[in-house]
């Protein structure tokens, strides 16, 4: 093996930030910290994220939009991928309003199966659960496995 | 075939209030209604770059925020007010990757609803094309918290 071909996975290696270039991904403020080694997801509440006006709630879409980013970053990461996986089904619960305030995102991959993986996301506010979100992922057989 | 008139007017000119400039995330998505009839709507919003994906496609949670606003028009259209509704569930499949550089449109019917839940299909399109990009189906809790929308009206310049 020449040293060309020796260089080429480092130059493949994922890019954690890269992941999150898109500009939707800005739109919707999303940010992340780690506490004990697990990753947190967050969005904070702006007036372009605004549903119902007289209520103060997220809109329904920008909730989904943002369970969709935090299963596809999840997703991303145990695979170790270096660009979001897209979605081909979401579904989408809403439990209780979404009032204005910061929104916590936990990631579950529910099963990595060899066609299709599916990723639920609970979206919490004030420590209450406000949506249920369930995404899956067509993982062609290119990729498949490798997925913890 | 006038399908607006089946609404009457001032409900037309409500929505137009309501999903219109005064409202920041329609206004940012620069949401703008097409036809509106009893219990069908048509919604459409432009290419945008900051909404947009790595591909330079408008992002599948526009598309999302989009057909899930639709679909409340077309709720409003067939309740024949602008009574508070809110998104229970939602399901979006998408067929095919939005284009990029496009503007998206979605078609609503509201097909059915109960004295509380109101029932909903549609498609998202991708512009200058007849095949939908997504199917949406949903349903929404009708007369939930909050005033009816239109108290807007009162709130705002018209």
């Amino acid at each position: 093996m020449n040293k060309q071909m020796m260089d080429i996975p480092e130059l493949f290696e994922p890019e954690v930030d890269s992941l999150l270039s898109e500009p939707f991904v800005d739109f919707l403020g999303f940010r992340e910290d780690v506490v004990n080694d697990e990753n947190r997801y967050m969005i904070d509440f702006r007036e372009e994220h605004l549903g119902n006006p007289l209520i103060r709630t997220f809109h329904g879409g920008i909730l989904a939009a943002f369970g969709e980013v935090v299963a596809a970053v999840h997703l991303a990461r145990q695979r170790g991928d270096a660009k979001l996986p897209e979605c081909a089904t979401m579904t989408f619960d809403y439990l209780r309003p979404a009032f204005a305030g910061t929104l916590y995102a936990i990631p579950n991959i529910v099963r990595a199966g060899r066609r299709i993986t599916t990723v639920s996301v609970q979206l919490r506010l004030d420590g209450k659960l406000v949506c249920i979100g369930r995404f899956l992922f067509p993982v062609g057989k290119k990729d498949a496995g490798g997925i913890a | 075939m006038n399908i607006t008139s089946n609404l009457g007017p001032e409900y037309t000119t409500m929505a137009k209030e309501f999903f219109g400039s005064h409202h920041p995330l329609f206004n940012s998505f620069g949401v703008e209604i097409g036809l509106v009839g009893k219990g069908q709507a048509e919604m459409s919003m432009p290419y945008s770059r900051s909404l947009s994906d790595c591909r330079g496609a408008l992002h599948r949670g526009a598309l999302v925020t989009l057909l899930d606003t639709t679909c409340g028009l077309a709720i409003f259209s067939a309740l024949g007010s602008l009574r508070p509704i809110a998104t229970i569930d939602l399901r979006v499949d998408f067929l095919r990757r939005i284009p990029s550089g496009t503007s998206l449109r979605a078609v609503v019917d509201c097909i059915g609803r109960t004295e509380m839940v109101a029932y909903v299909s549609g498609r998202g399109y991708a512009d200058g094309s007849d095949e939908p990009v997504a199917i949406v189906a949903g349903a929404f809790a009708i007369d939930t918290m909050g005033p009816s929308f239109d108290a807007m009206r009162s709130e705002e310049p018209a």
